[in-house]
């Protein structure tokens, strides 16, 4: 495995962004039967990602080996209402390719997210599926812990 | 299929008449009632002494030595899918026939109402003060996968799956040869691996440890052709694992695509996918290198045809067949493993002892009797068994796994006096008619 880069995303990767957010959802799937995947993913990841591109509010930092995209995470700065500090850097979405995993990819990735994050907020924060144990695992061993939880329930 | 009809109507019509085809017979004297006393109660209380000083000695002082279990939940038995323990157990006294006749080894069928593999795990764990070793059974992947490599590490006795490491135990002893007739190296050949179940996963396993380049490796399953960016990776890894771990290290060349792509070029197709015929084509095989090499294991029919393999311009032919050239046969494996590992009391079956046992049951054949229709010794030549035992007992030994290590001369007379002995004793049965003639089928 040759060096792998990370850059901000730019509109060429977007097709690559849409099929590795499909897997990620996929695999959320996998995880949780209330994450049923949409037929129509394809279309709104696009769109999802075309504005995050352009928008000074979000952030898309894609992992690169030998110019193919191996990886990714979207991030959102948001302002807290009611808590200090205010500025937030909201991880959302966080995928890397399975060759990738377990060699310390992610783990340089997501440092290379937040000090990208923190010129604009003070509080790092990660969205995931709670059943997700790779993420739970991921985000607990790197430092984070619970702050928010959001249960489900259906109909 | 004319003659498994045939032998179906045997089997159906001897099974009830025999009740099964086991049963416990001692192997001590009983001169009198008196000699109970030695063998039962108060005489066995010293026995019980013994052992109570040093639980190991259960291995000489009982037949823990040679006593192993079959274990099954029957959630996959031969080609009929999971057809549960009772319809399972047929299966599983067939085995123990076959370890008792070949390896000389007390087998004995236990058929667990399960289908949780924590608990099979449990249960099978919890039986190791009465057992030798562990010999588990038509049980579907990847189930089959996790409750090996559990056991295997949280037991200290012998634990082996056949449908796992028997088939690649044969497959590999099958290509050494199989490689060195069509002049290649493990370690240089692009091995296609077609079916990605039991067999095959432990197969690539195996070949990993044998010296293949995992990199030159290439699985191809029901949904195609594996490699690390397949859309059902993330999937596979919480699903089956082992076929996860295979993706990463396989098929470096990232070639997509289905059976077609995946043979161009190749020199070794290892074939254990769903019963043929008609499966593969012949096309196919003329798409892969010079002179290549084909192993079509289903059954009971072969994913195509061995002639047909042939035609194409296959130089080594191996199916799973007894009435082709090379049979590619677990029986010749499991009997002699167990044969050695429990002779030196081995506390595990390591990678390195199934290799050994491949490479023996390869050198078997001497160099002027291979050919390219006689790759793999027969179940005729019983000799094999012994040397296979023996090689195995001697790598136990090698890697310190035996609490009784012996060399390969001392187990091969010890091999070869208790398998003949188990052979003598069922003729001698038979002879003094405890054990009837066949029945009749009209």
């Amino acid at each position: 495995m040759s060096q792998v880069v990370f850059r901000k995303a730019e509109p060429r990767d977007i097709s690559r962004l849409v099929e590795l957010n499909t897997r990620l959802k996929r695999l959320n799937e996998e995880f949780d039967p209330l994450l049923r995947v949409r037929a129509d993913i394809a279309e709104t990841s696009r769109t999802y990602f075309e504005k995050a591109i352009h928008s000074p509010d979000s952030l898309v930092i894609v992992a690169e080996d030998s110019g193919k995209v191996v990886g990714f995470i979207k991030a959102d700065i948001r302002e807290r209402q009611f808590y200090e500090p205010r500025m937030e850097g909201n991880i959302v979405e966080f995928y890397l390719l399975p060759e990738y995993r377990r060699k310390g990819v992610g783990a340089q990735l997501l440092d290379h997210t937040i000090k990208l994050l923190k010129e604009k907020a003070e509080i790092i924060t990660a969205e995931f599926p709670a059943l997700n144990e790779i993420a739970v695992e991921f985000y607990t061993r790197l430092g984070f812990r619970g702050v928010v939880s959001v249960y489900a329930r259906e109909s | 299929m004319a003659e498994g009809d045939r032998v179906g109507e045997v089997a159906v019509k001897a099974a009830p008449y025999y009740g099964g085809k086991l049963e416990v017979v001692p192997k001590i004297p009983v001169r009198s009632l008196d000699d109970f006393a030695v063998w039962y109660t108060p005489g066995v209380a010293a026995v019980c002494k013994v052992i109570t000083r040093s639980r190991e000695r259960s291995f000489d002082y009982t037949w823990r030595w040679n006593a192993i279990a079959v274990v099954t939940n029957g959630t996959r038995v031969l080609g009929l899918g999971n057809i549960g323990p009772e319809a399972a157990l047929p299966v599983m006294e067939g085995k123990a026939l076959i370890f008792k006749f070949l390896g000389g080894v007390d087998a004995f069928p236990l058929c667990l109402n399960t289908t949780d593999r924590n608990k099979f795990v449990e249960v099978v764990k919890t039986l190791e003060p009465g057992l030798g070793g562990v010999n588990l059974e038509d049980i579907s992947s990847p189930d089959c996968f996790y409750i090996l490599d559990r056991l295997r590490q949280e037991m200290s006795i012998p634990v082996w799956h056949d449908d796992q490491l028997g088939t690649a135990g044969a497959t590999l002893a099958g290509l050494y040869n199989a490689l060195k007739i069509t002049d290649r190296k493990l370690s240089k050949s692009v091995i296609v691996l077609f079916g990605a179940g039991a067999a095959n996963i432990a197969t690539a396993r195996l070949l990993e440890k044998a010296g293949a380049d995992m990199s030159r490796i290439v699985l191809v399953d029901s949904v195609g052709i594996l490699h690390a960016e397949r859309e059902d990776m993330d999937e596979l890894m919480l699903k089956n694992p082992w076929k996860y771990e295979l993706a990463l290290k396989t098929n470096k060349m990232k070639i997509t695509g289905q059976l077609p792509e995946a043979l161009e070029g190749a020199d070794v197709l290892v074939a254990a996918a769903t019963p043929g015929p008609g499966l593969i084509k012949k096309e196919w095989i003329r798409r892969m290198s010079d002179k290549p090499v084909v192993f079509l294991l289903a059954n009971p029919v072969p994913e195509m045809w061995p002639w047909e393999a042939k035609e194409a311009g296959a130089s080594v032919v191996a199916t799973g067949r007894s009435d082709y050239p090379n049979q590619v046969n677990n029986s010749l494996v499991f009997p002699s493993v167990f044969r050695g590992a429990l002779d030196v009391r081995a506390k595990t079956i390591t990678d390195g002892m199934v290799l050994k046992a491949a490479e023996a049951l390869a050198e078997f054949i001497p160099e002027d009797k291979l050919t390219p229709d006689h790759i793999i010794p027969t179940m005729e030549e019983w000799e094999v068994y012994v040397h296979v035992a023996a090689s195995v007992a001697e790598q136990a030994s090698a890697e310190n796994v035996a609490r009784r290590p012996l060399t390969y001369d001392e187990e091969f007379a010890r091999a070869r006096r208790i398998i003949e002995r188990s052979r003598k004793v069922l003729m001698s049965l038979m002879e003094k008619q405890f054990i009837k003639p066949l029945p009749q089928v009209d």
